[in-house]
């Protein structure tokens, strides 16, 4: 007789926000095998961006691959771009470009930890994580002028400059925010009902971390050192304040706390960029067409976002690669759900962050 | 434990966090990214802002007397403002105001409209290109 019993997960649920299928092969509450299926929101970008758009309208197309971190992904195209055609921004549009990128990680790692919260069965808490986002969201709102989609970077600068009301508004807002991460540390730290559902669940070892390929904080949560914006030198981060946050136990709670923190630096590193803004341009010229092949590696919130683009002289391009980093923590994923309770799949899920639009492109 | 229900009951009295979005209107930001307006006064029809445009919500009709109507579509818009960048004149011919676009409704016909307008559009290039060239050749003979 057979020992186990099949559970599918999705592509519909209550605890799922994009349509993901998870086949769990279950042995009591144990669960032993798993099968994902991510492909259901699969709309053919990559494609777009080399058939029907130009390279300059592609930085548009591809923002739309992701709501959270369509900064990223604009960011990342136009750094690739920008290297076809030999041009170096200047100091002020690289400041403001990072700017965007870092209050865009706090924002995505407080959903993260909303949702966290809200599969773990604490709806108060994902409400409260929710309303402190909304600073973030007004802060990103006024910079660019759209709530969700910023369009604020464009080949050869970004769109708009920064005026002192702004600086006085991220100034209090981050201000504001800071109070409320320091109260949810505390609660994510000390609270016993937390704990139970976060400590010790959902395990990712260093070895399988190093393994499955896993990135951004959930390597990070492992105790794997691994951040872009450690490794590469696009952006000046060493010297604007940035640490590298690392854990050990690669727990729910590790991740939770990778992410806080996480969320700290970010503050302190937004605050460096607007006390010490350079003075500049922020749109210049850059003339050419993308001639070669470029590769672009951007530490978004969830991990190392990979760009390809190549490109034959021509106004249309001939390739646009995106590996994004929730594609690439699926493999991580699935080996952390073998062996852990099916009650925790949820919260195991939610701590991983995933972003189906992403994932399919 | 006693503090969670103090704090429960001191949210009681706290402001309200939501906005009742139908009954009131929200406020936007100033700065906020709108409409893009025209003027046709100032506007030298050089097709800048439909090249550049990423979703081609801006599309030029094509008259036989040689003259251009401009058309917008604020639905398939994404209001980046790269055809506000893109123009000669911009703040004169086109410029990007702070309105918000209510939302479609069935009677604007907005997805089959415009389609029958691109095409409509496309097909007077063509047929005017055509016009033009056989034009050229009646020159030509006569010469």
């Amino acid at each position: 007789m057979k020992k186990t019993i099949q559970i599918p997960l999705g592509s519909q649920h209550i605890s799922l926000l994009e349509p993901i299928r998870f086949k769990f092969e279950c042995e009591n509450e144990k669960i032993i095998g798993v099968d994902a299926d991510v492909g259901f929101v699969h709309r053919g970008v990559e494609l777009a961006c080399t058939r029907s758009f130009e390279f300059k309208q592609v930085g548009y197309v591809v923002a739309r691959v992701c709501g959270l971190c369509a900064i990223t992904h604009s960011l990342s195209y136009t750094l690739a771009v920008e290297k076809l055609l030999g041009y170096e921004a200047n100091d002020r549009i690289k400041y403001l470009r990072m700017l965007m990128v870092e209050l865009d990680r706090i924002h995505s790692h407080m959903l993260c930890l909303a949702h966290t919260a809200e599969n773990a069965g604490f709806e108060a808490l994902f409400m409260q994580i929710m309303g402190d986002r909304e600073l973030i969201m007004d802060v990103q709102e006024a910079i660019s002028g759209n709530r969700v989609q910023f369009d604020y970077i464009s080949i050869g600068g970004v769109n708009r400059d920064m005026t002192p009301e702004l600086t006085a508004l991220i100034h209090k807002n981050l201000r504001l925010l800071s109070d409320k991460i320091d109260a949810l540390i505390g609660l994510f730290d000390n609270n016993w009902s937390l704990s139970l559902k976060y400590k010790g669940v959902g395990v990712l070892s260093l070895k399988d971390a190093y393994t499955y390929n896993a990135l951004g904080p959930l390597a990070r949560a492992a105790g794997l050192a691994t951040d872009v914006r450690a490794e590469t030198n696009d952006f000046p981060y060493e010297t604007l304040g940035y640490q590298m946050i690392l854990e050990s136990s690669g727990d729910i709670h590790a991740r939770n706390f990778v992410r806080l923190r996480e969320i700290v630096n970010s503050m302190e590193i937004c605050r460096n960029i607007i006390d010490n803004l350079p003075v500049g341009e922020i749109q210049e010229k850059a003339k050419g067409k993308p001639n070669g092949e470029a590769v672009v590696r951007v530490e978004a919130p969830r991990g190392e976002l990979f760009y390809l683009v190549r490109g034959n002289g021509q106004n249309m391009l001939e390739r646009v690669r995106i590996k994004t980093p929730t594609f690439s923590a699926i493999p991580a994923m699935m080996e952390v759900f073998k062996g852990s309770e099916y009650a925790d799949a949820p919260a195991i899920l939610a701590s991983f962050d995933p972003c189906m639009s992403c994932t399919a492109k | 434990m006693f503090r969670s229900m103090l704090e429960a009951f001191l949210n009681l009295f706290r402001p309200i966090r939501t906005h009742r979005y139908p009954a009131e209107e929200i406020t936007l930001p100033t700065g906020y990214r709108g409409l893009i307006e025209y003027g046709k006064e100032a506007c030298i029809f050089c097709d800048k802002c439909e090249k550049v445009c990423p979703p081609g919500a801006i599309l030029f009709y094509q008259h036989e007397d040689g003259d251009k109507e401009y058309r917008y579509n604020p639905w398939l818009c994404i209001y980046c403002g790269e055809c506000v960048r893109a123009c000669p004149k911009p703040q004169e011919a086109l410029w990007q105001s702070e309105t918000k676009q209510h939302s479609a409704v069935k009677e604007e016909g907005v997805n089959e409209g415009w389609f029958v307008w691109e095409a409509a559009c496309k097909e007077s290039r063509e047929e005017y290109a055509r016009a033009k060239k056989a034009g050229k050749i009646q020159n030509k003979s006569e010469e």
